[in-house]
């Protein structure tokens, strides 16, 4: 760590907390390299025509680009949004490219059919697909299940996007016996027209704000995920989004559909190579989960974000929304960022069924002229719902951190819980750590409660907590992110390492 | 889509700019041609959407003599009458006190319609130079009577180094659809202690902005108390500065909201120099179909280490169409600062009216006793004891109303 820079620190923060957060230095980021691939692409900028030869390239029926066309035409009369705390220079929509496919990539059905550069790419990312051999002895013969048992939740099943096409799906026959649907989203829309129509944009509507309606415009891939009644998924899937092409935004789409009382969790994990160009990413996740179903939805988001001066890096304007429609669902949004120039972010739950519940845990770690405007909105429209938001945001270097946060109760959600506490931790003084929350009770039977001090978690808690032998400082750690660590756990060795680094970090010295 | 269409100006839009017209503020006529009043998109007014909430403006004031009781009586208080935005003759000026009027408006322009329209519009204030100990309190009763009219108005209160006060700012009306416009700028030098006090007292079919402006200097320490408990359409806005170290601040608010009131106090506190400290403490309550807003912006510069802020909004619903929103926001850039916010809103607690009444206090009065300490707390904080039972007679009423 010697290479670092600490800036003074005052009294009570604790050193080691300040080592992790410079090790993730913007100059350190590991996965900048590149993979020189042959690609498809569509002709630069943004017109009818990109969005025909899109549809084409994906063999989509008539109504999709029906679809496409009118989200486009939408598009073009709404304004980019500058509300968030964020600034950046324009993005030049006409000079990008919107398709960017590896050749030879329309669809293989096993990772022999993959490009093996590809293949390598991913080995240094160092995700499952590592296990390449295994994995591919999986889903051919369905025998090595057994050598994968790990101490983790067991086998992970993923769907990798590289640029703006997934190439390879891995485990879908063991999913398939379970009737379970993970596939790319191109794929969905050819061979599951009834679900896509009947889900695609029922979360997210196509004109809902000016990146989701640019993404409906122009998506061209994503995962896809349906779960049938009863069907608790047997393993972790997971999606692995890489951008590698000059030039070209991401704009991936996922749907995830969970139907009565069954149980997914889901993990999305990203990576850039280092660019001098700023990149766009733009992606859209709709959620569904119908009567007692449950969603867990992680995201490890490691964008490139810039190198020290603030030049390149990611723009991540993601627009995350999960509809709790059934009674006593259940939709959990885990999310550790540490990635991008510039995130712009806000993972809700719509919490329709009676009894839905709502959650969001974050930690959001920002350096170097990162700027990250993130939070979550929960909105409260059945009776008897309740939702959770523990944020965490770590600001060092020149970067700006702000937790933005909506909390709603209808004036029908009777009975609606908000329990919300955002942390804020800088480091050095010249970056700014925010807390924008919003919090709109139209019912007076609805109890929401914010904190945004470390030292005012609930008094009950504690006393619970000191009256057992546990000091202050354990018991504040025990509390906040109890949860979190329990959600985490649930993520894939690979970034565990990763993730645990960020858990480490101190509580102390917070501010609101 | 880029290009800047002319936006449709709504009947008290025109009604507005009319005024500033008719006054010779061509320029901010223009300006407010352009932009007209505040929507939900202009961050400051969210929750006060203008444009909508707005519906008539009155005509400017003519000046009325203000005679009469006054509305809000504190025994033993320097009383100083403002008609229709006109000083009165005051009495003998108490030790330590010279009044007199300023020309214009008393506010530093900012980027904000309200205070924009105050600047244009007041013609003279109410000017207040204190200094060593006050004794008595000073209370600068405004009232606005006859038919319904648009009142500007302003004070000016410089504190001298040292000096202690108390003020209170009361606006009252007729039963008239009046619009009051109240910028006060208050001045607090070294080491002054002040308790500066803004009632709304206002007709129901009246609509009230009181934009107050704090300076504070070196350890001096400010008690700063709004109470809203008049116009159907109310916005209280505060914006506060430390100026000198040492200094510490006290912000209190409270919105008594019922039937269709919306009422909003919005509070912006600046910490620009080290080793300053605020606390911030606002209550709403709401009854019938109103509507509570309050919004906290606790700014900390880069250099305004060792900032201590901490503010609490607490939201009390009462009745099922009542609405309380609130955002209390941070915006800090210094590491070395405790700073934080906290937030509730909900019905009264069943596990206390289950105390109480499980002792054989009947539900009403059980409801009385809760929803009297929530409110209180605000007005416990004066010292003046005189002034705190006047206070406090305002939540009597506002309860008896409700009885």
């Amino acid at each position: 760590m010697s290479d670092f820079d600490i800036p003074t620190l005052k009294e009570n923060i604790d050193r080691e907390t300040v080592e992790s957060v410079l090790a993730l230095d913007v100059d350190k980021y590991k996965y900048g390299f590149e993979t020189i691939i042959e690609s498809d692409k569509a002709p630069k900028g943004l017109s009818e025509d990109t969005i025909r030869f899109i549809s084409a390239k994906k063999n989509e029926p008539e109504w999709m680009l029906e679809w496409r066309l009118e989200a486009f035409r939408r598009w073009q009369t709404m304004e980019e949004p500058t509300w968030a705390r964020v600034s950046y220079p324009e993005i030049p929509y006409q000079d990008t490219y919107y398709y960017a496919a590896p050749k030879g990539a329309t669809g293989p059905k096993s990772l022999d059919e993959v490009d093996p550069e590809l293949l390598k790419t991913y080995e240094k990312l160092g995700i499952p697909l590592s296990e390449q051999k295994i994995l591919a002895g999986v889903v051919e013969d369905g025998e090595g299940a057994e050598q994968l048992a790990s101490p983790y939740s067991g086998n992970v099943a993923v769907d990798a996007v590289f640029d703006s096409v997934s190439v390879v799906t891995t485990f879908r026959e063991e999913l398939a016996k379970h009737g379970i649907i993970f596939c790319s989203i191109s794929e969905a829309i050819r061979e599951h027209p009834e679900l896509i129509k009947k889900y695609l944009g029922s979360v997210v509507p196509v004109s809902d704000n000016f990146f989701a309606t640019l993404n409906s415009a122009v998506f061209t891939d994503g995962s896809f995920v349906y779960i049938p009644k009863g069907v608790r998924c047997p393993m972790e899937l997971s999606t692995y989004f890489r951008i590698n092409e000059k030039n070209t935004g991401q704009f991936e789409r996922t749907l995830i559909i969970a139907e009565e009382g069954s149980y997914v969790s889901y993990l999305e994990g990203c990576t850039a190579p280092m660019r001098d160009e700023h990149q766009l990413h733009a992606a859209v996740v709709e959620l569904v989960a119908l009567d007692e179903a449950e969603i867990k939805y992680s995201t490890v988001q490691n964008w490139y974000p810039g190198d020290k001066n603030g030049k390149g890096g990611v723009y991540n304007f993601v627009t995350k929304r999960g509809d709790c429609r059934g009674k006593n669902s259940k939709i959990s949004w885990t999310q550790v960022e540490t990635g991008s120039a510039i995130t712009w972010k806000y993972p809700s739950c719509i919490l329709k069924g009676d009894g839905s519940r709502g959650e969001f845990y974050s930690i959001a770690i920002s350096n170097g002229h990162q700027q990250i405007d993130s939070g979550t909105k929960m909105l409260h429209l059945g009776k008897n719902t309740s939702s959770r938001i523990i944020s965490k945001g770590i600001a060092a270097g020149f970067s700006d951190n702000t937790y933005r946060g909506r909390v709603f109760a209808h004036p029908k959600a009777t009975n609606a819980r908000n329990f919300t506490q955002c942390d804020s931790l800088l480091i050095g003084d010249t970056c700014g750590a925010h807390t924008v929350p919003y919090i709109e009770s139209r019912n007076a039977t609805a109890v929401f409660e914010h904190e945004a001090t470390t030292s005012k978690i609930s008094d009950d808690q504690m006393f619970y907590c000191l009256q057992r032998g546990l000091s202050e400082e354990e018991a504040v750690a025990l509390i906040v992110n109890g949860f979190v660590r329990d959600v985490l756990q649930h993520l894939p060795m690979e970034f565990m390492v990763e993730t645990q680094k960020l858990i480490g970090i101190s509580l102390e010295g917070s501010v609101g | 889509m880029n290009v800047q269409t002319p936006i449709r100006l709504t009947a008290a839009e025109e009604s507005l700019a009319a005024q500033l017209e008719s006054v010779g503020a061509g320029d901010a006529a223009v300006r407010f041609r352009e932009a007209g009043l505040p929507t939900r998109r202009v961050e400051a007014y969210h929750y006060t959407d203008l444009k909508v909430l707005l519906s008539e403006v009155p005509p400017l004031a003519e000046a009325v003599a203000g005679t009469g009781a006054p509305v809000f009586d504190i025994p033993g208080a320097y009383r100083i009458v403002v008609a229709n935005g006109v000083m009165q003759n005051a009495g003998t000026a108490p030790a330590g006190v010279i009044t007199g009027k300023v020309g214009g408006s008393t506010l530093t322009m900012r980027d904000d319609t309200v205070v924009r329209l105050n600047s244009a519009l007041v013609k003279e204030a109410v000017n207040i130079e204190l200094a060593g100990s006050v004794d008595p309190v000073i209370h600068i009763d405004r009232r606005t009577d006859g038919d319904a009219a648009h009142v500007a108005t302003g004070s000016k209160i410089t504190v001298a180094p040292g000096a202690r006060a108390t003020v209170i700012e009361t606006v009252a009306t007729s039963d008239a659809g009046h619009m009051g416009n109240l910028g006060t700028y208050v001045a607090l030098g070294e080491g002054a202690e002040v308790t500066h006090i803004v009632v709304d007292l206002s007709a129901t079919q009246a609509t009230q902005f009181s934009t107050l402006e704090y300076r504070i200097d070196a350890n001096a320490k400010l008690m700063s108390i709004v109470i809203q408990a008049g116009a159907n359409l109310a916005r209280a806005q505060i914006f506060a500065n430390f100026v000198g170290e040492g200094a510490h601040g006290d912000f209190f608010g409270l919105n008594l909201i019922d039937t269709d009131q919306h009422r909003d106090i919005t509070l912006d506190v600046t910490h620009g120099v080290p080793n300053t400290t605020s606390t911030e403490l606002f209550k709403q309550i709401g009854r019938g179909h109103g509507k509570g807003v309050f919004q906290g912006k606790i700014t900390v510069a880069k250099d305004a280490q060792k900032t201590d802020a901490k503010m609490m909004s607490q939201g009390l619903m009462l009745s099922e169409g009542a609405e309380i929103l609130t955002k209390p926001e941070l915006v800090i850039f210094a590491d070395d600062v405790v700073c934080g916010h906290g937030a509730t809103c909900g019905d009264l607690d069943e596990t206390w009216m289950f105390y109480l009444m499980s002792r054989g206090i009947p539900k009403a009065e059980a409801e009385t006793i809760l929803i009297r300490a929530f409110l209180e707390e605000i007005v416990d904080a004066v010292e003046d004891e005189a002034l705190g039972e006047a206070l406090s007679g305002i939540v009597d009423g506002w309860l008896a109303q409700g009885a």
